[in-house]
């Protein structure tokens, strides 16, 4: 009797146990990753979860896999449960991480780096090889980390610009967008007289406090107005006060010519609710699908954000949306080493790169974008991508400090959103702001 | 006879109690361990901080507006659901056939995925939704998520929609144990049907009442899939709970140690404030003589 008692007892608990023990994956990444006795390599390899991108890769791993038949790259989609940050970190703690993964960027490369979750890449044989034969010796040096390390090897950068209803500007007597702040407020108001139910930016992020948020609205303003000024170095906050006061108070003298939507709105540049948006180049394949009437030239237009009056427009910096790719400290070494091989592999040929533009619009983080030829047939046949190009030199990285989305969540909390509902005046919230950030980073 | 009836109990339990040790004594012995140190789940070393993530927690602001986000909640969500549900389930229960159609009909809101359902609310309340458009033509604007208490609102209307079947399932159970000579005597003696529902429904549906509100007010802890796609949190915290809290410092600032302080808090405020709300239901309860 109490035997049949133990073993009813035995059997869930046994289930339970084993399914405590498993990792949750049945194919237990780490130990895939080791090289098995025949020399054989995976790589296991975590894609942006797009399909675009998750083909690509597919693609080049297939094409690898030909030519090196001992090595295996897996690739499989970041989850989103719910963002693929949070998967990420997951993944580390469970120990269940991939040997690489892209769509990183230099914010979370530095919240994993300061954790030793990274490999520096330079530390791997062969890195400037990927480096050199890629043309990236310019594009890759402003994403040196503070402990001079690199950690991420840049896949795309984009320059990120503004878009603007060039149709709805023409109504109003413009055949260019305004490049400093006086004339956009003087287009405002323009816009306002005629089209009281339009504003010149209609986006519900400008007053969500959301970290990232602030790449697409205060650091392209800000990037402009202080000339790339670096926000924080290391641990300190060295923003630019005067460019940092100048910016809000743009925002707020657009605020009170009634210029700011910061409501939910559904494709408010594509309705034309709003004749201004912060604008990647990853828009132009939704468009295609969505909105097929959007023509570059003929409805919309591209500038590099509007800069504070007395300043050359033509010194205007942006904020460079950029991502790369990462490897896993936790990986082991032989699948580490295989994995910068890939990627040296991938790079090493430009035919690649245009294939990755071709298909995602995303510009490939090079020094030779605009001159190489394998990439001008692009170009020609996308005018549109073109200022994206011309202004990856102008284009400002977002820091590297492991607290950034403290940071930019104070951002958005002390300063930007306030000023956008007209809650402070700009001095003191840029003073608020940077009291907040100073505590933080001690 | 009553120590293999013992057995029996215990081992039909064993699966979930063996499933509640690992998978909710564990974690949470593990999250107060971890409440004490600075650790983010991927550095390999970590320093115990002592009492540094509840001090710092108490001076949050986000911890703070999460405290008192949840009772605001609570204001919105709980008489909004708990009304919604008794209406259903009084009209359910007076339908003379395919009460169980109907029923299945009101539940499945709660089957819903909070994404989806969030993302519907999102564009049927965006500025240029033909609702929006129709108001603004007759004078009313309206930013339904940029307000504290709209977007409060909002969310809360969500939810008692997504609760309202289930918890009319449970109110309509209450309504079926309810013997109906009570009803006929009374109307044979002329009560009216408003004085029906005062002095013989609402007594006796107590017990179903008492359970409805008890996981009403409980879920108002746990608020955060509609918050995170609707609100974010937002407008200036006005629509951040405890989960949204915990989530951001967790996952976001990748804060382990400091999200489990906030989690201990949060168990703590749901613990003391339902162990209240059960007491002030149960002395509601006898004041008026329904237990």
């Amino acid at each position: 009797m109490r035997r049949k008692w133990t073993a009813l007892w035995a059997l869930p608990l046994s289930l339970v146990m084993l399914s405590a023990c498993s990792t949750g994956n049945p194919s237990a990444q780490t130990d895939t990753q080791a090289p098995s006795a025949d020399g054989k390599v995976t790589v296991e390899f975590w894609a942006a979860p797009n399909p675009t991108q998750q083909a690509f890769w597919q693609e080049m791993a297939e094409a690898y896999k030909k030519e090196n038949p001992n090595v295996t790259i897996n690739v499989s989609a970041i989850k989103e449960s719910p963002t693929s940050e949070a998967s990420i970190q997951a993944a580390i703690a469970g120990k269940d991480v991939p040997t690489m993964s892209e769509n990183i960027n230099r914010g979370f490369a530095a919240q994993l780096a300061n954790s030793k979750a990274l490999v520096a890449l330079d530390t791997l044989e062969g890195f400037d090889d990927a480096v050199k034969s890629r043309s990236m010796t310019n594009t890759i040096e402003s994403w040196k980390f503070s402990d001079g390390h690199q950690y991420v090897l840049p896949i795309y950068s984009n320059a990120m610009l503004f878009g603007w209803r060039i149709d709805t500007l023409k109504e109003l007597g413009y055949n260019e967008p305004p490049k400093t702040y006086s004339e956009v407020l003087e287009l405002t108001k323009k816009l306002k007289e005629k089209y009281p139910d339009k504003y010149l930016w209609a986006k519900a992020d400008l007053v969500d406090p959301t970290a990232w948020k602030r790449w697409f609205d205060f650091f392209m303003l800000y990037d402009a107005a202080s000339g790339g000024n670096k926000f924080v170095e290391g641990d300190k906050f060295t923003g630019d006060d005067k460019a940092g006061v100048e910016t809000l108070t743009f925002v707020d003298q657009l605020r009170q010519s009634k210029g700011l939507l910061a409501q939910n709105v559904t494709d408010p540049f594509e309705t034309g609710v709003g004749v201004f948006t912060d604008l990647g180049p990853w828009m132009f394949t939704t468009w295609a699908e969505k909105f097929p009437e959007m023509k570059y030239g003929d409805n919309y237009t591209l500038s590099m954000p509007p800069v504070p009056d007395g300043m050359d427009p033509a010194d205007s910096k942006t904020f460079a949306d950029t991502k790369g790719l990462v490897i896993y400290a936790q990986a082991p070494a032989e699948a580490q080493k295989a994995a910068l091989a890939f990627a040296k592999w991938v790079y090493s040929d430009p035919q690649n790169d245009a294939k990755w533009f071709e298909k995602t619009m995303l510009p490939p983080a090079r020094d030779d974008l605009s001159d190489n030829e394998a990439f001008k047939k692009i170009l020609e046949a996308n005018p549109q991508l073109q200022p994206y190009a011309a202004n990856v030199p102008n284009a400002v990285p977002s820091m590297d400090n492991a607290k950034f989305n403290e940071i930019q969540t104070l951002i958005g909390q002390e300063a930007f959103n306030k000023v956008v509902r007209g809650e402070i005046d700009p001095q003191t919230a840029w003073d608020n702001m940077k009291k907040a950030i100073e505590g933080e980073l001690q | 006879m009553n120590s293999n009836n013992n057995r029996l109990g215990w081992t039909f339990a064993s699966p979930y109690l063996i499933y509640s040790l690992v998978f909710f004594l564990g974690p949470l012995l593990w999250s107060f361990y971890l409440a004490f140190t600075n650790w983010d789940m991927i550095a390999p070393t970590y320093e115990f901080v002592v009492f540094d993530n509840f001090a710092k927690a108490f001076r949050s602001e986000g911890v703070q507006s999460a405290f008192w986000v949840t009772y605001k909640f609570m204001l919105v969500f709980v008489p909004l659901v708990v009304a919604m549900s008794l209406v259903v389930s009084v009209l359910i229960h007076g339908l003379p056939r395919f009460k169980s159609l109907f029923l299945i009909g009101f539940f499945l809101p709660y089957l819903s995925s909070g994404v989806v359902s969030a993302l519907i609310v999102k564009g049927f309340l965006s500025y240029n939704s033909p609702l929006n458009e129709g108001l603004r033509a007759i004078g009313i604007g309206i930013d339904w998520l940029g307000g504290p208490w709209s977007a409060l609102f909002v969310v809360g209307l969500i939810m008692a929609w997504k609760f309202t079947g289930y918890y009319a399932l449970i109110l309509t159970s209450g309504l079926e144990n309810i013997d109906r000579e009570i009803y006929e005597a009374a109307a044979i003696d002329g009560v009216s049907s408003t004085a029906r529902f005062w002095r013989i429904t609402l007594p006796l549906l107590y017990p179903a009442l008492y359970t409805t509100l008890i996981l009403a007010f409980g879920v108002t802890f746990s608020i955060f899939t509609e918050v995170y796609q609707l609100t974010g949190g937002g407008p200036n915290f006005a629509t951040n709970t405890w989960q949204m809290e915990i989530f951001s410092q967790a996952f976001k600032n990748l804060q382990a140690g400091y999200a489990s302080a906030i989690a201990l808090l949060a168990s703590l405020a749901t613990f003391a404030s339902i162990f209240l709300i059960r007491k002030l239901l149960e002395l509601w309860g006898k004041r008026n003589g329904w237990v």
